[in-house]
């Protein structure tokens, strides 16, 4: 029992910190982390399969505007593997806290000069 | 009192229209009246209560209702009757009174169809609760998806002891705390519980409806989001229905992946139940340790799969994507670190006479009651019973390997607390020998057809709280008619309530922590 105890006193000498820099760094994410989509808007062809794919009928695609929103988005990554064209990913943005409901809405312009 | 493997590889060959697979049974229809008698009878042959399933059969050629019971045979197989119902008046005798498991499946179906069992012990609301009207039932095929009924003006009906110096004590829905809904209704003479009414459902959203008409793929995410911390067990479950469904052959990398997931869901679940159970005493520095190790794991699962709760893995025909090979090999170290200082964890609070003082004793579940209210995993284990899906009716490569059955046999938190350490060993043990026998190849397959409308199929997952069903029918184009998810919650929330009486109140956190369940998927 005395040993146990000082075992465990003694521990933090020999390992390293356990914790992170996070918020101060980046957090460490893992290759295979789902983050927010993200729309490479020069690939997207407006084909929809995004919107269709959506679980939660968080993607909207009205004339040139994609829009996102991140309050129902559940980075299940459907939209990536629908798209014909590679033009979602789900990237590596996690922190989306918004002070009012209506900022967590992203919206992007598609269409490009074609 | 584990199931003898013989009787495992003796499943009955489906001969109905149902082309499922084969130890999924044939749909038998039975006489409304008769299905209590049937059940009755196969679970005094050895069987055991599995579910209940309300239907409209509207979506699939039929003009009524109807109610299907699902009981596991003692040969293994699965037992179904389905017992039609006129729409006009959807009633039949209830099964309660014989099956006592099957009672909250009856009130279920009694608020999401209309589906009547005359004469249920306790025929009050369950997950709808009394402000929705009279006659709204949401799982009928001509009530849309997002419909929204006016409220009704009626109130909670609580089931409370009266007599000279008995209290009340309400507890809930909202707590202070992050944590889950629910409404405990204590009624109690001094320090003492004579009585608990759990009232849940107020998480129900409507999940079963909201995947109606999706197609099978599209309603995974949903599913598997039931609840946040039983994701790999659901989206297995429901996965294994669809693989019944379409005839899809899982590839052998799958097949161990999944039990390398499934073991590495009940680790971290166990191992941070075991610090829960300390927190319901206030016993801190357990909560500590093991609040850390649990970390420890949810890291590894990030960096194996991108997601701390195992989402996004498993999906119907194999996994959506292959585990990380440069973490998978890190795996056994991280385990065996593990595995030492969760032992030295379990060893300081067994030897910690205070802490099993509280233990010992507490919230004793019989094995008489942990039987009749279908008790399941580490509720029935630690209640003496022998039931373990991964023995009794093996999935993924389960049929491969040789899962220790771990039980105990009073009942109390004190065997819980000893079943869930056992089991985590043994799930180390598991995850390590999967991951040294994980096969090279695929890791899915495509879905190898399109089910006919109204085919069903049935899949069930041994998760951390025990085994979750599921059960489904194919729509048009390979889409949901209908899906029911039992998940484990669902089934143990009674025992809880039964484990309670006769405890003093300041033992209910204690009591209700060594169960751990969930409300989320309960309530759907």
């Amino acid at each position: 029992m005395p040993f146990d105890v000082l075992d465990r006193v003694l521990r933090p000498l020999r390992s390293r910190p356990v914790t992170s820099r996070y918020p101060d760094a980046p957090p460490d994410l893992p290759a295979a982390a789902r983050g927010l989509p993200e729309l490479d808007a020069a690939r997207c062809d407006g084909s929809a399969a995004c919107v269709g794919a959506c679980p939660t009928g968080a993607i909207s695609l009205s004339g040139s505007r994609w829009t996102l929103d991140a309050g129902a988005c559940i980075f299940c990554d459907a939209c990536e593997r629908a798209c014909p064209r590679d033009a979602i990913k789900l990237g590596r943005r996690i922190e989306l806290a918004a002070r009012d409901r209506a900022d967590l809405t992203i919206e992007r312009e598609w269409r490009t000069e074609r | 009192m584990a199931e003898p493997l013989e009787a495992r590889a003796a499943a009955p060959v489906a001969s109905s229209r149902e082309r499922a697979a084969s130890r999924n049974g044939a749909v038998e229809p039975v006489a409304p009246d008769a299905l209590g008698p049937r059940v009755a009878d196969t679970v005094a042959a050895g069987g055991r209560f599995v579910m209940l399933v309300g239907l409209d059969e509207r979506s699939v050629g039929g003009d009524g209702l109807a109610v299907e019971a699902v009981v596991a045979g003692p040969d293994g197989g699965l037992v179904r009757l389905r017992a039609g119902l006129p729409l006009a008046e959807p009633s039949y005798r209830s099964i309660s009174s014989l099956v006592p498991a099957a009672h909250w499946d009856e009130r279920e179906a009694k608020d999401l169809l209309g589906i009547v069992p005359i004469g249920h012990p306790d025929p009050r609301r369950l997950v709808l609760h009394e402000r929705w009207p009279r006659g709204y039932h949401p799982l009928r095929k001509d009530v849309a998806a997002g419909a929204r009924p006016p409220d009704a003006e009626r109130h909670l009906v609580p089931f409370e002891v009266h007599g000279e110096g008995v209290y009340q004590l309400p507890v809930g829905p909202i707590h202070a705390g992050v944590i889950e809904p629910g409404h405990f209704r204590f009624s109690a003479i001094g320090e003492r519980v004579l009585h608990l009414d759990a009232r849940l459902g107020f998480a129900h959203r409507g999940l079963e409806k909201l995947v109606e008409g999706r197609s099978l793929a599209g309603a995974l995410p949903i599913v598997e989001r039931a609840c946040g911390v039983c994701t790999v067990t659901h989206a297995l479950a429901y996965s294994q229905a669809v693989e019944a469904l379409t005839g899809t052959a899982v590839p052998p990398r799958a097949r161990w992946a999944r039990v390398l997931l499934a073991e590495l869901e009940r680790l971290y679940n166990h191992v941070g139940d075991l610090g829960n159970i300390c927190a319901g005493i206030g016993f801190q520095p357990a909560v500590s340790r093991l609040g850390w190790l649990k970390e420890r794991l949810l890291r590894a699962n990030d960096a194996l799969t991108g997601h701390r709760y195992l989402t996004g893995v498993v999906a119907p025909g194999g996994l959506v994507a292959d585990l990380d090979p440069a973490c998978l090999a890190a795996l056994p170290e991280t385990l065996d670190a593990i595995g030492v200082e969760l032992a030295s964890a379990v060893r300081s609070i067994v030897r910690s006479e205070g802490v099993m003082a509280r233990f010992h004793g507490t919230g004793v579940v019989s094995d008489r009651v942990a039987e009749a209210l279908g008790a399941l995993g580490v509720a029935a284990r630690a209640s003496g019973l022998g039931h373990d899906l991964r023995r009794d009716r093996p999935y993924a490569a389960y049929d491969e390997l040789d899962v220790g059955l771990v039980t105990a046999s009073t009942g109390d938190v004190a065997a819980r607390f000893h079943v869930r350490a056992q089991e985590a060993h043994e799930s180390l043990r598991l995850i390590r020998e999967a991951a040294g026998r994980l096969p090279a190849g695929p890791t899915a397959a495509p879905l190898a057809a399109v089910p006919a409308v109204g085919d069903s199929a049935i899949g069930a997952v041994e998760g951390p709280r025990g085994a979750s069903w599921v059960w489904l029918r194919a729509g048009a184009d390979a889409t949901v008619d209908r899906l029911r998810l039992r998940s484990a919650s669902f089934a143990n929330w009674p025992v809880v309530a039964a484990a309670v009486p006769g405890n003093l109140v300041p033992d209910f956190p204690l009591i209700n922590k060594s169960f751990e369940l969930c409300y989320a998927c309960s309530d759907r």
